[in-house]
C-alpha cells in the first residue's frame, strides 16, 4: 500500500464515507421492505418454496405413485413413505403403485424444493404458504390426509400439467 | 496349468487357460457391463452388453464367451466399445416401459445403473412399444412385467442349470418372445423361484410377497441364517421400522453358495403376524387364560422344584444352540436327563452313534457317488440339493434308494422304486452284489439270498445290478432321510447301510432335522449324552461340567423321546417342558402324545403361536422367533452360525434363554450370563469341537458287517400302505403364517398308483375319504407313478392330514371314492 500523509488519508477515507452515508440516505426515502405481519400479510415469490402439497390429475386420481424418490433425496430425511397396490376395484392413482401412507416432518424439512425435482410425476409441490408454526410437534408431522389437494388444482398448479 | 498372458487396457494380466476376457477384466479390477451372463451359469451372448475391441478381430466381442489368448490386446473403453454399449443399451430401452417409480428393482437394478453410466441420456424412440399384461402373477410369489423383460434368460437357465426344475420358459419368438411358466410349473410350484428374482437384471421377476413393501434405501440389512430346514443357508434379512419384508441370500461357498429355497425367500411374514403370542396363558379350571409372566413363571418353578427330577424337556429346533444349552442345564441341575431335541421322531437311536446331521456339504464334491436312501431332498433339504445338482452336473453318480418317485430323478444315474420299509434288503443286496465282485462275501452276508431280497422290495434285480454298476465309481455319500428314518425298520436300514458302507466305502449322512435340531444335540439335548456329545459317564467331562456348573448332571441316561413320552403317560413323570417343538402335532404317534399329556401333572410350551402342543398346554409362555433374538444355529453339518435380531419382537414376548434364566433363578438354581456371548463362551468350554462356522464332526458307528433278518411278516392287513411325504411348504404353524407359502403348498392330493386307482375306481382328481381305524380324511386323489402299486402318498402336515394321525409308518388305510363330489 502507498505511504499517504495526513491530509490525503483525510480525503480519501472521508469520501468512502460520505458514499456510504449517501447510500442510507437514499435508503431512508424508499418505501420500507419489512412488513407489518401478522396486521399486514407480505407477498410472496412466485417460485417461493413453502407447504408441500400432493397434487391430483384432473381425473381426480393421484399423481404420487409411491415411488419414494423424494424419500431418498431428502437432505434431511423428512418424508416416509408407504406404498401399496392399486386394485382393479380401487385405483388410487396411475399404475400399479400409490402411496397409502405419506409424511412430512415439517420440523425437519428445509424447504429445499428437492423432492419436487425428484419427483417422477409431479406430485409433491411447495406451495406458497409458509405459515407452519403449531404448539405441538406432533402436528407438524403432515400426514397424506394433510397433504393432499383437496381438489385438483387446489394448489394453484394446474392439474393437467404434464410432470 | 497353463496359463496365457494377455494385455487389457495396456495392462497385462496372466489368467488360467480357458479364462474368458471377461473374467480376466474383472482380475485387473477393470469393469465391464453385462446382463445375460451370471458366473454360476456358463456363459451365452445373448445380450450384447459385455463388448470388447480385441486387436486383430474384425468386429466387437463379447467378453463373456471369449476366451482369453495368448498376446490378446483388448480395450474396454475404446470410442468403439463406449459407442456400442450406448447402442446396445438404447436397443435395450426401446421397448422398456421406463416405469422405475413403480418397479420394484428401482434402486438396485442393473439396467438401471447399466444405463446411467453407459447409456446414452435420451431415446430417439418415438414410436408406441410393444405393449403386454403388466403385473401377472405367475406364482403367489412370483410378479412378471414382460414389458420389462431384456430376454437375458438368466432365469430360465437358471431352472435349466442350477435348479434343474425348468420352472421358467421362454415361449413365442422374435418381438414377442416373452417368460412364462410350462404346464409342470403350474402343476407343481418351483422351489427355488426366489432365486430367479434376484438374478434377473431388470424388474421384470419381482416377488409377490416382497412387492411394494419397501425400497432398498428404507431397509436396514442384516446377516443371519435361515433357520426353517437344517441346511443353515446365509441370509440377508432386510427390515423396516420394525418389519422384516424381505429375505435374500448372502453369500456363503462352504453352505448356500447364493442361493436360498422359496421356504427361506418367503417364510417370513409369520414373525410379524397378529396370531403372535404376546401374554403368557396359564390353565385354571380347565381353561386357560391369560395371566402375568410372574404368575406363570411361578407355577412353572413351583411345579418344576416340586416334580424334579421327575420332569423332562423335549425340543430344541427353534432355539438357538445357546439356549438349548441352558434348556439343558437347567433341566441337568434339577437331577433329570430326560431332555431329548429330537422331538418329531419316533426311532431315537443313540446320538453319540447315529446323531442327526451329515458331513461337510463340500463332500460332495470330492464323493464319487451320491446315495439318496429314502431322502426326498428337494422337498426337505432343497438348497442342498443345488450343491447336489450342481456336483452331480461335475461328474458326481447320483443313486436313489426310495419308496417314493424323487421330483430329482431324471439327473440321477439310477433309481431304485421299492416297497416302503425295505430299503434294506435293496441294501443288502447291493452289498452282496459288491462282496461277490471284490471277490468274498463277509460271512454275514452269506445268508443273503439276493433275488429274495428283491423281490421283497418289489425291485427287479436288474435295478440292483444297475445300481451296484453305479457305486463302481467310487466311495460314495449315503445320506440317509425321513423316509427311511420315519420309515417302518429304520434299525434294519441302518444296519443294512453299515454294511453296503463297509463292502464299499463312504460315509453315512443322517439327513434329518429341521432348524437348529443338529445344534440342541450338539448343546447336550440328548438324554444319553453331554454338551459335545460326549459320553454320560465321561470322567473328565463331568468333571469339567462340574466346575462350570457348580454339580454335575445325573449319571443315569435318561429317557429319549418315545420312551419320555410313555413315562409321562405311566405318571413316572410329572412335569414336560416344550420348547420350540409341535410334539402333538409331528410326534407320529399321535395316541401315545394323548397318553402322556393326560398323565403329566404340568405340560410347560415356549411358542410363538397357538400350536397343537400350546393348546393343550397348562402354562403357555409367549417366545421370540429367529428374526428377533441373538445366538447361534447349526446346520445339519455342526456348523456353528450367528444369527442376529432384525426387528423387536411384539411385547410381551420374551427369549427363550432369557425365560430359562429367570426359571433357574427362581428355582434357587441360578444361571446368570451377562450377554449370549457369555453362553456361547461356556458351550465352547463343555463341547470345544464347536468351532463358529466350521463343521463339526458328528459321532457315526464304526462301518460293520450285519446281517439282520427282516421282521416276520406280519398279518397282511387289508388297504394301502401309507408313505407319509412332508412337502416343503408346509412345515408348520410358522410357514402356515408366512404370505405365499400356503398358497405355494396349494390343497393336499393323495397319490395313487394308476393300477390301485383302477381297482378303486379312482379317477385322477377325484375326491376320496381315507379311513384308517379312527381316522378319516376327504382329499383329492391324483394318480400318477409315484411310488409302487400297493402304496399311496400321503402329504402329511397340512391340517386335515396330520403327522400325528397320518405319519405312523405302519398305517394303512382304505380308499371311498366320495360319489356326487366333482374337483
Ligand atoms: S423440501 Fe427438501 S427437506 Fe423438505 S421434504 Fe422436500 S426434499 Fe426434504
Ligand atoms: S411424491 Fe413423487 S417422488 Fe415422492 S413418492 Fe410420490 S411420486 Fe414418488
Ligand atoms: S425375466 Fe428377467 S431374468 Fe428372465 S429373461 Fe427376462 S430379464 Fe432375464
Ligand atoms: S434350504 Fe433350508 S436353510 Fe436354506 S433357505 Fe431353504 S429352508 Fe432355509
Ligand atoms: S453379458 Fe456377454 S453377451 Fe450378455
Amino acid at each position: 500500500m502507498r505511504n499517504r500523509n495526513g491530509w490525503q488519508r483525510v480525503v480519501v477515507e472521508g469520501a468512502a464515507i460520505l458514499k456510504g452515508m449517501a447510500v442510507t440516505l437514499r435508503h431512508l426515502f424508499r418505501p420500507p421492505v419489512t412488513v407489518q405481519y401478522p396486521e399486514r400479510r407480505p407477498r410472496v415469490a412466485g417460485r417461493y418454496k413453502g407447504r408441500h402439497w400432493l397434487t391430483l390429475y384432473a381425473d381426480g386420481t393421484e399423481r404420487c405413485v409411491g415411488c419414494e424418490l423424494c424419500v431418498i433425496v431428502c437432505p434431511s430425511q423428512a418424508i416416509y413413505v408407504k406404498a401399496a397396490e392399486n386394485t382393479p376395484e380401487r385405483r388410487v392413482s396411475r399404475g400399479e403403485r400409490y402411496a397409502e401412507e405419506f409424511q412430512i416432518n415439517m420440523l425437519r424439512c428445509i424447504f429445499c424444493g428437492f423432492c419436487e425435482e425428484a419427483c417422477p410425476t409431479g406430485a409433491i409441490v411447495l406451495g406458497r404458504d409458509f405459515e407452519l408454526a403449531d404448539y405441538r410437534r406432533e402436528a407438524l408431522i403432515y400426514t397424506k390426509s394433510m397433504l393432499q389437494e383437496p381438489y385438483p388444482g387446489a394448489s394453484g398448479r394446474d392439474p393437467n400439467r404434464e410432470v | 496349468m497353463s496359463t496365457v498372458t494377455l494385455t487389457i487396457n495396456g495392462r497385462t494380466v496372466t489368467v488360467p487357460k480357458g479364462t474368458t476376457v471377461y473374467h480376466a477384466a474383472r482380475q485387473l479390477g477393470v469393469e465391464i457391463p453385462i446382463f445375460c451372463y451370471h458366473d454360476r451359469m456358463p456363459p451365452l451372448g445373448a445380450c450384447r452388453m459385455c463388448f470388447v475391441q480385441v486387436e486383430k478381430m474384425p468386429r466387437l466381442q463379447t467378453s463373456c464367451t471369449l476366451e482369453a489368448q495368448e498376446g490378446m490386446v483388448v480395450w474396454t473403453e475404446s470410442p468403439t466399445v463406449v459407442e456400442a454399449r450406448r447402442a446396445i443399451l438404447e436397443f435395450l430401452l426401446i421397448n422398456h416401459p421406463l416405469d422405475c417409480p413403480i418397479c420394484d428393482k428401482g434402486g438396485e437394478c442393473p439396467l438401471q445403473d447399466n444405463t446411467f453410466k453407459y447409456g446414452p441420456g435420451a431415446s430417439r424412440f418415438v414410436e408406441p412399444k410393444r405393449r403386454f399384461p403388466k403385473a401377472v402373477r405367475l406364482s403367489p410369489v412370483l410378479t412378471l412385467d414382460r414389458e420389462r423383460c431384456i430376454m437375458c434368460w438368466r432365469c430360465t437357465r437358471f431352472g435349466e442349470v442350477v435348479a434343474g426344475d425348468h420352472a421358467l420358459k421362454g415361449h413365442d419368438r422374435g418381438y414377442r418372445t416373452h417368460i412364462d411358466v410350462p404346464p409342470v410349473t403350474q402343476e407343481r410350484p418351483s422351489k427355488f423361484i426366489g432365486n430367479t428374482i434376484a438374478i434377473c437384471p431388470v424388474g421384470a421377476l419381482t416377488s409377490g410377497v416382497y412387492r411394494f413393501r419397501a425400497r432398498p434405501w428404507d431397509n436396514r440389512p442384516v446377516a443371519s441364517v435361515c433357520n426353517h430346514c437344517g441346511v443353515g443357508c446365509a441370509t440377508w434379512v432386510d427390515a423396516r421400522g420394525g418389519e422384516v419384508v424381505r429375505v435374500r441370500a448372502r453369500e456363503k461357498a462352504e453352505v448356500n453358495d447364493i442361493w436360498l429355497c422359496d421356504l427361506g425367500f418367503f417364510g417370513y411374514d409369520y414373525t410379524q403376524h397378529p396370531d403372535r403370542l404376546t401374554t403368557p396363558y396359564v390353565r385354571e379350571r380347565g381353561v386357560l387364560r391369560e395371566a402375568s409372566w410372574e404368575e406363570a413363571l411361578d407355577r412353572v418353578a413351583h411345579a418344576l422344584g416340586e416334580a424334579a427330577p421327575r420332569v423332562a424337556a423335549l425340543g430344541g429346533e427353534r432355539l438357538t444352540v445357546e439356549e438349548a444349552y441352558l434348556l439343558g442345564r437347567l433341566f441337568r441341575s434339577l437331577g433329570s436327563n430326560h431332555v431329548d431335541a429330537r422331538a418329531d421322531a419316533r426311532f431315537t437311536p443313540s446320538a453319540r452313534e447315529w446323531a442327526w446331521g451329515s458331513g461337510t456339504f463340500q463332500a460332495l464334491e470330492s464323493a464319487a457317488v451320491l446315495v439318496l436312501v429314502g431322502c426326498d431332498l428337494t422337498e426337505e433339504y432343497p438348497v442342498l440339493w443345488l450343491r447336489a445338482k450342481r456336483a452331480l452336473d461335475r461328474g458326481l453318480v447320483g443313486v436313489a434308494i426310495s419308496p417314493k418317485r424323487l421330483e430329482v430323478e431324471p439327473y440321477l444315474k439310477c433309481s431304485v422304486l421299492h416297497d416302503y420299509g425295505a430299503e434294506a434288503d435293496v441294501l443288502y443286496a447291493a452289498a452282496c452284489l459288491v462282496g461277490e465282485r471284490a471277490g468274498g462275501l463277509p460271512e454275514p452276508l452269506r445268508e443273503v439270498d439276493v433275488d429274495e431280497s428283491c423281490r421283497r422290495a418289489g425291485v427287479d434285480r436288474a435295478a440292483v445290478e444297475e445300481l451296484v454298476r453305479c457305486l463302481e465309481a467310487g466311495p460314495a455319500v449315503f445320506a440317509v432321510g425321513r423316509l427311511s428314518w420315519d420309515g417302518p425298520h429304520p434299525e434294519r436300514t441302518l444296519a443294512a447301510l453299515q454294511t453296503l458302507q463297509a463292502v464299499h466305502g463312504g460315509q453315512v449322512w443322517v439327513l434329518r432335522g429341521k432348524g437348529n435340531a443338529v445344534g440342541a444335540l450338539l448343546a447336550g439335548l440328548v438324554p444319553d449324552a453331554l454338551p459335545g456329545l460326549v459320553a454320560l459317564d465321561d470322567p473328565q467331562a463331568r468333571a469339567r461340567l462340574h466346575e462350570v456348573w457348580g454339580f454335575a448332571p445325573p449319571e443315569e441316561p435318561g429317557l429319549s423321546t418315545p420312551a419320555m413320552l410313555e413315562a409321562c403317560a405311566a405318571g413316572a413323570l410329572r412335569v414336560l417342558y416344550v420348547a420350540g417343538a409341535d410334539p402333538a402335532r409331528d410326534f407320529p404317534d399321535g395316541a401315545l402324545w394323548h397318553r402322556a399329556r393326560a398323565g403329566l401333572q404340568l405340560l410347560v410350551v415356549t411358542e410363538l403361536f397357538w400350536t397343537d402342543t400350546a393348546r393343550q398346554a397348562d402354562v403357555v409362555l409367549p417366545a421370540l422367533s429367529i428374526f428377533e433374538r441373538e445366538g447361534t444355529v447349526v446346520n445339519l453339518e455342526g456348523r456353528p452360525q450367528r444369527v442376529a435380531p432384525s426387528r423387536m419382537g411384539p411385547p410381551g414376548a420374551r427369549a427363550d434363554g432369557e425365560i430359562l434364566q429367570v426359571l433357574a433363578a427362581r428355582l434357587g438354581r441360578p444361571m446368570e450370563y451377562a450377554s449370549v456371548g457369555a453362553v456361547w463362551a461356556e458351550l465352547r468350554r463343555a463341547a470345544p469341537q464347536l468351532d463358529l462356522d466350521r463343521p463339526t464332526e458328528l459321532p457315526r458307528p464304526r462301518p460293520q458287517v450285519e446281517y439282520r433278518r427282516p421282521a416276520a411278516a406280519g398279518r397282511q392287513e387289508e388297504g394301502l400302505w401309507v408313505i407319509p411325504a412332508a412337502p416343503l411348504f408346509r412345515q408348520g404353524e410358522m410357514s402356515a403364517r408366512s404370505r405365499g407359502l400356503p398358497e405355494l403348498a396349494g390343497t393336499p392330493a393323495v397319490v395313487l398308483h394308476a393300477q390301485d386307482a383302477a381297482a378303486l375306481g379312482v379317477d385322477d382328481g377325484a375326491e376320496v375319504e381315507l379311513r384308517a381305524g379312527d381316522a378319516v380324511a376327504r382329499v383329492r386323489a391324483e394318480v400318477a407313478d409315484r411310488a409302487r402299486p400297493g402304496h399311496v402318498l400321503v402329504p402329511v402336515g397340512f391340517s386335515q392330514l396330520p403327522r400325528a394321525r397320518w405319519a405312523n409308518p405302519e398305517l394303512r388305510v382304505r380308499i371311498r371314492v366320495l360319489e356326487g363330489v366333482s374337483r
